[in-house]
């Protein structure tokens, strides 16, 4: 058959060069001779003995030997040790850059999230200890506040009725962590008053905010009114004039009013023109506040009814170092319904 | 009755086990050097007559041995599977040999001659060139071959596989393989002036029968 014959050489050759008895044709006969000369050939290239010896060497010491994972056993205090400040290492080395460069950041900008979520990482470090978590929460509001500040300085306007939103928050959430911090039988007075503080000279730049934003040249008409909603909206800092304004009930139609005068609160450094009081009832009765968030001196604000106020019932045990804040006076707070603050 | 094949026969000499495979996979000392021994010297035959240089064909050697060794867990065969699997790995390298190569050509020639004089402790360049042609002619031969008949013999003669092993390695049919070290074998033959006593001088192997040509051949046709 004409197409067997090559397959059956190709069977033979291979035959013969897998060693297999193989008749030697004439026609097998060169290539057995081609194949064996190749071999010959083949057989005179030797490995150098010395580079033996060093692939050997390289691969039986030159790199790390394969050996079954240890079991890991209970680590020892040394290594819990190592561990934790290895993790705190890593952690700080890619935090701290991000940290500085967010430090600045105001509502708005790229960076401003990450400094938020910084902020939660160092409180929920710090939640073990109510304290430390009030310290924590108490530097936040200052932080809002300050945030709050540099937004009006830089006429960014679309950013404040959040940020108010977010310093009533904070200062919200740093009074009940004072309070709490009291219950834990850890009282913080000198938080509490820098707490104190804090609420009055909020409540002054939020006057100074309403009355900034009154200018229809500087804004338009509908950030305008959503920063005074926002100001309206703050449960624990208000204006100076907050209790004139809003003090009915929410079901009742708000009553027009008169906006925040700039004379109040236009610098947030200086006294309110008059002594008035927030809606809750220890904070009613402050004195003029102090010019700076310094905490003030350690005698507890004075319990002096307030001339304004109209439904004031302090509480009897709200005295104190920590007066004006703590649970006592989140209550009232909670209760103290949500305004809104009419059009202009 | 002629018979080669004695690589193979090398090979199943050292005796090596399931029991030698399992141990190099974890590194013991005497099975590595048993395997080592098995196969460095085939596969330092193939890297030799692929590229023709001692140093190159040492450093590859090593260098798939290495690799060969570290991929060792990786192995799943049996220990008769393991030659075609060196091979696998000693063919890749020498692709990766080759393009790097390839990449780095622009080398001045003297350079090269001054490291290959460096490397052999002072030899003088000529020399190392003459010895080199000295003693080739059969691999110098081998150049004239197609790639793939080339290939098929260097794995077929110089490692000592089987045709099916190497069909395995290189994604052929067993047939194709035959067919390929055939028509390599009647071409290493005709340049190397071999023939059949029958053949008449002028015509040497293969005949003119279309089915017998070599793959040079048909490519001048």
């Amino acid at each position: 058959m004409p197409g067997s014959k090559p397959n059956r050489l190709h069977d033979e050759l291979d035959a013969l060069l897998d060693g297999r008895p193989v008749e030697l044709t004439d026609e097998l006969a060169p290539l057995a001779e081609a194949a064996n000369e190749l071999r010959v050939e083949l057989a005179g290239l030797r490995l150098d003995p010395e580079a033996a010896d060093r692939h050997l060497e390289r691969v039986l010491h030159g790199s790390a030997p394969v050996v079954r994972l240890p079991v890991r056993g209970q680590a020892s205090g040394w290594e819990v040790r190592r561990r934790v400040v290895a993790v705190a290492l890593a952690a700080a080395l890619v935090l701290a850059p991000a940290t500085i460069a967010s430090a600045a950041a105001l509502p708005g900008q790229a960076m401003y999230p990450f400094k938020l979520a910084i902020e939660q990482i160092r409180i929920a470090s710090v939640q073990w200890s109510p304290p430390r978590e009030a310290g924590e929460r108490t530097r936040v509001a200052q932080e809002r506040l300050e945030e709050l500040n540099r937004l009006v300085e830089l006429k960014m306007f679309n950013q404040i009725a959040t940020a108010v939103s977010a310093l009533d928050k904070a200062v919200l959430d740093a009074q009940a962590a004072v309070s709490e911090a009291k219950q834990e039988g850890q009282p913080v007075p000198a938080l509490a008053a820098t707490l104190d503080n804090l609420k009055t000279v909020g409540g002054q730049t939020l006057a100074n905010v309403v009355a900034t934003v009154s200018d229809p040249s500087l804004l338009p008409e509908g950030t305008r009114n959503a920063i005074r909603a926002a100001v309206a909206q703050t449960q624990v800092v208000v204006t100076p004039d907050r209790d004139i304004e809003y003090a009915g009930p929410p079901p009742n139609p708000p009553t027009p009013t008169t906006d925040a005068k700039p004379g109040g609160g236009s610098d947030p450094t200086s006294p309110p023109a008059a002594p008035t009081t927030a809606p809750q009832p220890p904070e009613t009765t402050q004195a003029p506040a102090p010019t700076t968030t310094e905490p003030p001196p350690t005698s507890p604000p004075t319990t002096d009814p307030p001339p304004t106020t109209e439904e004031t019932t302090p509480p009897a045990s709200g005295g104190g170092g920590d007066a004006g804040s703590g649970a006592d006076e989140r209550a009232p707070t909670e209760q103290a319904p949500p305004t809104t603050l009419p059009a202009p | 009755m002629l018979g080669f094949g004695g690589e193979r026969e090398a090979v199943s000499k050292v005796g090596l086990t399931a029991a030698d495979l399992a141990a190099a996979r974890r590194r013991e000392p005497a099975a590595v050097t048993r395997i080592y021994t098995a196969y460095a010297p085939a596969l330092f035959r193939f890297f030799m007559a692929a590229v023709s240089d001692r140093h190159q064909a040492e450093d590859l050697t090593g260098t798939t041995f290495v690799s060969a060794i570290e991929g060792l867990p990786r192995f799943r065969g049996p220990v008769e599977a393991l030659g075609g699997w060196l091979f696998q790995i000693a063919r890749h390298d020498l692709y990766d040999f080759r393009r790097k190569q390839g990449r780095s050509r622009t080398e001045p020639l003297e350079e090269n001659l001054n490291e290959a004089t460096a490397a052999t402790g002072g030899d003088d360049p000529e020399d190392l060139a003459i010895e080199r042609l000295e003693g080739s002619r059969v691999l110098a031969a081998m150049r004239q071959l197609s790639d793939d008949q080339r290939e098929v013999l260097l794995l077929r003669m110089a490692g000592g596989l089987t045709a099916p092993e190497v069909a395995a390695i290189l994604g052929k049919t067993t047939g194709a393989v035959k067919a390929l070290q055939h028509r390599g074998l009647a071409s290493l033959a005709r340049v190397l002036g071999l023939r059949s006593p029958q053949q008449p001088p002028e015509r040497p192997y293969p005949s003119t029968d279309p089915d017998r040509l070599t793959s040079q051949e048909e490519e001048e046709r």
